[in-house]
């Protein structure tokens, strides 16, 4: 007998029948090989993802080059003339991609669904958990997940239809007229009819206030009762109860429902082509109408296959590669800063994340 | 130990012997009465200990000594509780002014989720008692006074929830006493802590008096004997007899007091 074989048998028990224990140790190692080609499977779409994606770019990353982050123009070149090759790589001549305007919308749009959803996300949690009778905080948790649900196309035409020229009537003429002094001078000016940065930021706002007060509410349902007494024993308003426990308690988790929004409303796309103006320019002021890279890329790939080189196709996929990097350099940073803020407040074991 | 910082002067009104009090107290939740006619006084500068079987509701009176009781879905109330002299249900009483003067330490330790350090100074920052250069001396004061400050000196900026049960009590404590409470309220404060860590509570409270008014509840009897000067026995949401800890357990009055004192619980401590 082998030294294997007697470890195995040892292991199983020497009074188990023969018959059992092989079949002990197959169930056990198929359950191994299932478990791990699950963990394997979604890092293998990632990574096959991103190789696709490179390859399909690198054309398109060596004609355009930085200039591709700095530059403003997006133009297709010229299609019915003769493909002209530069360094290798075929385009319609005069072809020139910058696509500032699509980076810088991505991250304004995103930028103000943040400042304006996470303060109105918490809020809301706050209402929910500590303010509504029990039978009403179910009610409205539940329009809160259905909220999340919904649509981002209904939200969008919503956005185009409604909500965008509701604002443009009823809030930014009010807005445009504050004081001028910094910061508050970035809303002068002309505040257009509902389409654009500030109509899309806000429309994303809606899109992430249910992921992150849903969250939120889960988190702040989950505070103990007594480290709550402990802060009002010690005689705390109740504004200082919240920001010395149930903040503190909730902080971690609530960063970390704030990515899974910012993922959403980076790579949000039909909501903001509808609601941002859909032009590929920089915002001329705060309510003026941009793009951001997933709006560009849906609202562009008809017209970019008929580019008979493919060239404008690859520019397409450098612009989502960007997008990529953004969405993983955001999800890095606030990893980061989950860690420092945590730092010598951990909770106690198997709380947060 | 010799080396304890001595507690913070405090301007105690020289008033009568009374600190606390309460008069035709009742208490409830609901429809139900949790407490009746409850007429008793807290002496200034002594340890009172709150017994009486589960359920006679020893808690419930003890949490609405500071009002904790408030916000409790269907509390009511009717009689007086009274703060040196005064009625603590009074328009002019702030509940949150009350809290500081009466402070609580709970049944299970309940360290706020932030530094040690945080930690004891979190009500003194609240209510700005101390400037911001001061506040880690202050955290050193009343750890120390708690005798923690040793075991703890060099990680004040880690978390309380790596310490043991019994070091998060201590540091609970620390937080209650640093805000200069005139009585201190205990709600079994060491049923969840191993014996040398009650001793170390014990003790603790026994430094406190005279400068501090202690109202302690436990299910403990040894410790009420050990540590207390005045008892009061609960059963059944009223109040069967009160006096000096010692006459009580010599020469009980009522039967029924006999009975849980020196009954089988009481048996035990006689050994």
């Amino acid at each position: 007998m082998s030294e294997s074989k007697k470890t195995a048998q040892l292991a199983a028990g020497p009074n188990a029948p023969e018959r059992e224990r092989s079949l002990h140790g197959l169930a056990q190692r198929l359950l191994r090989i299932a478990t791990t080609t699950s963990a394997v499977i979604p890092l293998g779409a990632l990574v096959a993802m991103v190789i696709v994606l490179l390859i399909e770019a690198l054309p398109a990353i060596r004609y355009n080059g930085w200039g591709f982050l700095t530059g403003t123009q997006w133009n297709l070149g010229s299609f019915y003339s003769p493909p002209v090759r530069t360094g290798g790589v075929l385009h319609p001549p005069d072809a020139n991609y910058g696509a500032l305007p699509l980076i810088l919308g991505t991250l304004e749009t995103s930028a103000i669904a943040v400042i304006v959803g996470f303060p109105v996300a918490v809020g809301a949690a706050i209402f929910i958990v500590e303010k509504l009778p029990r039978v009403l905080s179910g009610l409205v948790g539940l329009v809160l997940e259905i909220l999340a649900g919904i649509p981002s196309v209904v939200i969008g035409l919503f956005g185009v239809f409604t909500f965008g020229p509701w604002l443009a009537r009823t809030i930014y003429p009010a807005l445009s007229h504050l004081p001028n002094v910094p910061p508050l001078d970035i809303f002068r000016g002309d505040h257009g009819y509902g389409q654009g940065l500030l109509s899309a930021g806000i429309i994303l706002a809606a899109m992430i206030i249910p992921i992150i007060a849903a969250t939120a509410r889960d988190l702040l349902r989950q505070v103990p009762e007594a480290t709550r007494e402990g802060a009002e024993a010690l005689g705390m308003t109740s504004s200082e109860v919240f920001f010395t426990v149930q903040f503190r308690w909730i902080r971690t988790g609530v960063i970390g429902a704030l990515v899974l929004g910012l993922g959403r409303a980076l790579g949000e796309t039909i909501a903001v082509a509808l609601v941002s103006g859909s032009t590929l320019q920089l915002a001329h002021n705060i309510y003026g109408s941009t793009t951001t890279i997933a709006a560009a890329i849906v609202t562009l790939l008809d017209s970019s296959q008929s580019d008979p080189t493919g060239f404008s196709t690859r520019t397409l996929s450098e612009a989502a590669l960007v997008l990529l990097v953004i969405t993983l350099a955001v999800n890095v940073a606030a990893r980061l800063l989950v860690r420092r803020s945590a730092r010598g407040a951990a909770l106690p074991v198997g709380v947060g994340f | 130990m010799d080396n304890v910082a001595p507690l913070p002067a405090v301007e105690r009104p020289a008033g009568p012997s009374e600190v606390m009090a309460a008069s035709d107290l009742v208490l409830g939740f609901g429809d139900a009465t949790v407490m009746r006619d409850i007429t008793v006084a807290f002496r200034r500068g002594t340890i009172t200990a709150l017994v009486g079987p589960s359920g006679s509701g020893k808690t419930t009176f003890l949490r609405s000594l500071n009002r904790m009781n408030d916000k409790v879905r269907g509390f009511w109330r009717r009689g007086e509780i009274t703060l040196e002299g005064e009625d603590i249900h009074a328009p002019s009483v702030d509940p949150l002014v009350l809290r500081r003067r009466v402070g609580m330490v709970f049944q299970r330790p309940n360290p706020f989720p932030m530094s040690i350090q945080d930690n004891v100074i979190a009500g003194v920052k609240a209510h700005k008692m101390a400037r911001r250069s001061q506040l880690r001396d202050v955290a050193e004061t009343y750890l120390a006074q708690v005798g923690l400050w040793s075991a703890v000196a060099d990680r004040l900026n880690d978390s309380p929830f790596r310490l043991s049960g019994g070091q998060q009590q201590l540091l609970c404590l620390a937080r209650a006493l640093a805000v200069e409470p005139e009585v201190l309220l205990l709600d079994e404060p060491t049923s969840s802590l191993d014996p040398r860590s009650t001793e170390a509570v014990e003790e603790l409270v026994r430094r406190l008096t005279p400068e501090l008014t202690v109202i302690i509840v436990t299910h403990n009897l040894a410790q009420a004997k050990r540590l207390s000067d005045n008892l009061i026995l609960f059963s059944e949401g009223q109040l069967v007899e009160t006096g000096a800890t010692n006459a009580l357990f010599e020469r009980p009055k009522r039967q029924e007091t006999a009975r849980y004192l020196l009954g089988e619980a009481g048996a035990l401590i006689r050994q």
